[in-house]
């Protein structure tokens, strides 16, 4: 019914999506399908100028046919593109900034195009909307920035359409939901084009085009961890985590940030971990990746449940074989969701343990370098407390329960707190310290005018530090002067560190809020390769019953 | 350092060069010659404000393996990537100097003597050749080795290891390709330049060197050990290695004739042939080498079970 005499429409969001399709009508044939050489023009007539696109692409699987073709289209026809999009890997992501087709950007993840974002920022090549966590972004697909046209890739795709994602489902059914719902537009680059799925991930329904791409898509193993390069010092670092947290709160249900250190933690459990008698009681339900250094833990038995937020090249037929242990389909093959596992990582983990370039005196950390814009993809979702977490688990509870200041926040109300741990070596990469005065996330807001220093965890939701110096227990911190003396006491010779005054480390190892190797009761001396579990490659392949198909790259031999 | 029983369990692969050096030769056998309490150290290093080794990265000593007195040099990756120069050059060509005197004096006393008797040198390889800090005295170094090799021809075998983590590349991979025997595991890598100097000279499209399986299939032990250039292919551990130099540490040296690369008319020849062979084939991978040589799974060659692998491996015959 109309109301001032003028037809108010409801449906210009699809009568424009019909009218995009109509005039790219002539590109696309039966299933779908339209011809490779035909991208660029099909693009050109679904894409208009000021879009928000998706181009799908995590850390892992990459839509590359389709970035660059669009990269290559008319750009007196297609420019100012809002790009919303997970991360920008590839150099393509970021020559559409460099053309003028894209204009500005909202992500998560920045990975080896970080320097470019930062540079593009400054010389106003690119407008950036925000650096988000994964499960932020995927939030705002569903309100405020939601795409008109998503670029997503497939393994398959079946002649009426549907598509297989399999092992690397990662973040397609999210992007898809998001646009399709909108009545948005939804075209699909596939490896190759079957009679019959193993599986459908994707209805045909959702898509709207569908191209065989000339290559197979790119896709990085980047949760591969080589065993033969963790050093002993890892090592160490793993035995302090395993008896002083992992023992100490028994945690089950956790996230394992990438890392050697957690490689290390992982290879030890059937060593070191079976030594302490955590079997059973530890690690038994993980948000992680397929990594290939968890085969011994998961051969040995100790864990029930791994749910994958994306697939990891060369474990797709080991995880077929574990059923049990691995979320696969009835044909067979994993399904990975990076939303689902988010979300299991903040609400339904009750650790997260990772690593991180940079600790600032307070206990704020993040990875990011004056120059570059990385951002942080998944590891401030899962390395936060979840306020709105309601169930209870023992080492929830107990990390809560350390707390001294809790009455002064919620009276006598109990409450958990999540255990959220980072592990360094005192001096990282190229001998840079860990532990600095001001985070260097202070001078690239400044560089890259950002409205604020890109923070991966907030001192406030840090519990733990790890160290080779030993352990600062943050959550039985008082107040921020015992929180600040704690984390000098484990920053060994740098500058921060420097500034520990032994009578204070020493009060606070007898209120156990500092914990070094021999307070732990940990051996220093046995902190050597000999408590990995495999200590190469070639070892995980044998482990995994020949199982596990490495990557070319991770081989030696 | 860990006790020698633990040694022999030990990844050859991980094991650090006096570690090797004594995990190599009998319990209790080895003594150390210019070890680290002499202090010989590099004097270039210290000009140039580098911090030194004491033992300047080479380990050097005697021992035995039942009867045959056994010269050891164990070079250490893990100090300046095992690179030699003046004084750890000097430790290697001094060791079988010394082994080729001891040979001299023994047969002079000793006309009696069995080829068990008789010592031999072991080199453990661990380098990319000559510490770029030390140039000449480096490159000088690598010569006088090379010069030693000849003295101690026919005289005293001189065997190679290699499964080390830096591999045996520059020129002590000439210098590897001169001795006597040349023993690896599928972990060691024999060549000249090495994977990251080629991908730098020569592009990515040439030679990828992150791509570790084609690294390792065209410096490998395994394909060494089709190609020829290694006459005996271990497993890792310290024990496999010390297994197969017991083994030819006893023979004759007339028996290691045989197993030489070059120095002689007749290995000229076969050097030659292979030339041509290249040449004719013009291979674009190691595998179609392993094709020409006779083996039907060349494609899969590099990922057979270690012990499948020795068993049905065909080596090129030229």
């Amino acid at each position: 019914m109309s109301t001032n005499g003028t037809e108010k429409k409801w449906d210009r969001r699809s009568a424009d999506t019909a009218e995009r399709m109509a005039a790219a009508a002539r590109f696309i044939g039966p299933g779908k399908q339209f011809k490779p050489e035909d991208t660029v023009a099909l693009l050109e007539a679904v894409i208009r100028p000021g879009d928000r696109v998706n181009i799908e692409g995590n850390n892992q699987k990459q839509a590359d046919f389709l970035a660059e073709s669009l990269n290559k289209v008319d750009k007196s026809k297609i420019h100012d593109l809002h790009m919303v999009q997970s991360a920008v890997p590839l150099p393509v992501h970021l020559d559409l900034f460099e053309s003028g087709i894209a204009k500005k950007l909202d992500f998560a993840f920045g990975g080896p195009q970080a320097g470019r974002v930062a540079e593009f920022i400054r010389d106003g090549k690119m407008e950036l909307g925000a650096i988000h966590t994964y499960l932020e972004l995927f939030s705002r697909y569903f309100l405020d920035l939601t795409p008109k046209v998503s670029l997503i890739c497939a393994y398959k795709a079946d002649k009426k359409g549907n598509l297989y994602t399999g092992f690397n489902t990662e973040d397609t059914p999210t992007i898809v939901e998001a646009t399709k719902f909108s009545q948005g537009i939804v075209i699909a680059q596939v490896n190759e084009i079957v009679d019959e799925l193993p599986r459908v991930d994707i209805p045909a329904d959702w898509i709207d085009a569908v191209v065989q791409s000339p290559k197979p898509f790119f896709i990085e193993p980047l949760f591969t961890r080589d065993p033969a390069l963790i050093t002993d010092s890892q090592i160490l670092l793993a035995m302090l985590c395993l008896k002083g947290i992992y023992g100490e709160y028994e945690v089950k249900r956790l996230n394992h940030g990438i890392g050697f250190l957690t490689s290390a933690i992982e290879l030890m459990l059937p060593t070191y971990g079976a030594e302490l008698g955590l079997k059973g009681k530890i690690c038994t339900h993980m948000a992680l990746n397929p990594h290939p250094t968890m085969i011994p833990a998961i051969e040995d038995g100790w864990v029930q449940q791994i749910h994958c937020f994306g697939g990891e090249l060369g474990m797709e037929k080991f995880v077929a074989a574990r059923p049990d242990v691995f979320f696969v389909g009835p044909d067979g093959s994993l399904r990975s969701n990076r939303a689902y596992s988010q979300a299991a990582g903040q609400y339904a983990c009750d650790m997260f343990i990772g690593g991180t370039l940079q600790i600032d005196k307070y206990g704020n950390s993040s990875t990011a370098t004056a120059n570059r814009v990385a951002g942080f993809g998944g590891a401030p979702n899962m390395g936060s407390d979840a306020h709105g977490r309601r169930h209870s688990t023992d080492a929830w509870l107990k990390c809560g329960a350390e707390q001294p200041t809790l009455d002064r926040t919620l009276g006598n109300m109990p409450r958990g707190k999540k255990l959220v741990v980072q592990g360094v070596e005192t001096f990282g990469e190229g001998r840079a310290p860990v532990f600095v005065e001001e985070l260097d996330a202070w001078k690239l807001a400044k560089n890259a005018n950002l409205p604020l220093p890109p923070v991966m965890i907030y001192a406030d939701d840090l519990t733990h530090i790890v160290t080779e110096e030993g352990i600062a227990y943050l959550n039985r911190a008082p107040d921020i002067e015992a929180r600040m003396a704690a984390i000098r006491a484990v920053a060994g010779y740098t500058e921060i560190g420097l500034k520990a005054d032994p009578a204070e480390t020493k009060r606070l190892r007898e209120q156990r809020i500092v914990m070094t190797p021999e307070d732990l009761g940990v051996d220093r001396k046995r902190a050597d390769r000999s408590m990995l579990a495999a200590r190469s490659i070639q070892d995980l392949v044998t482990w995994s019953g020949g199982l596990y198909n490495p990557p070319a790259r991770f081989r030696n031999w | 350092m860990p006790k020698w029983n633990d040694i022999q369990e030990q990844s050859f692969l991980e094991s650090d060069a006096r570690a090797r050096a004594v995990g190599l030769v009998d319990e209790g056998t080895f003594t150390e010659l210019a070890g680290p309490f002499d202090r010989f150290y590099s004097p270039h290093l210290e000009t140039l404000g580098e911090a030194v080794e004491f033992d300047d990265g080479i380990v050097t000593g005697v021992g035995k393996i039942g009867k045959t007195p056994v010269f050891v040099i164990s070079q250490e990756g893990r100090f300046i990537g095992g690179s030699v120069g003046e004084v750890g050059g000097a430790k290697m060509v001094n060791t079988i100097r010394l082994a080729v005197e001891f040979y001299d004096k023994l047969v002079a006393e000793h006309s009696d003597l069995t080829d068990e008797e008789k010592p031999v040198v072991v080199i453990s390889f661990e380098t990319g050749g000559v510490r770029l800090h030390e140039s000449n005295a480096g490159l000088l170094a690598h010569a006088e080795v090379m010069d030693q090799l000849q003295k101690a021809r026919h005289k005293v075998p001189v065997i190679t290891l290699i499964g080390s983590k830096v591999g045996c590349f520059g020129g002590m991979g000439f210098v590897a390709a001169a001795t006597d025997a040349i023993i690896m595991s599928e972990y060691g890598r024999l060549g000249l330049t090495g994977p990251e100097v080629i991908e730098q000279e020569m592009g990515k499209e040439e030679f990828d060197s992150s791509d570790r399986a084609l690294v390792f299939r065209t410096t490998g032990g395994r394909h060494k050990y089709i190609m020829g250039d290694c006459n005996v292919l271990v497993h890792g551990k310290v024990a496999d290695f010390r297994e197969a130099l017991g083994k030819l540490a006893g023979l004759p040296v007339s028996e290691f004739e045989k197993m030489r690369r070059i120095g002689s008319p007749e290995l000229v020849e076969k050097q030659l042939k292979l030339v041509a062979l290249a040449a004719e084939m013009q291979p674009k991978d190691a595998r179609d080498v392993w094709a020409k040589a006779g083996n039907a799974d060349a494609a899969t060659l590099d990922s057979k079970p270690f012990d499948e692998f020795v068993a049905s491996v065909k080596r090129l015959e030229v």
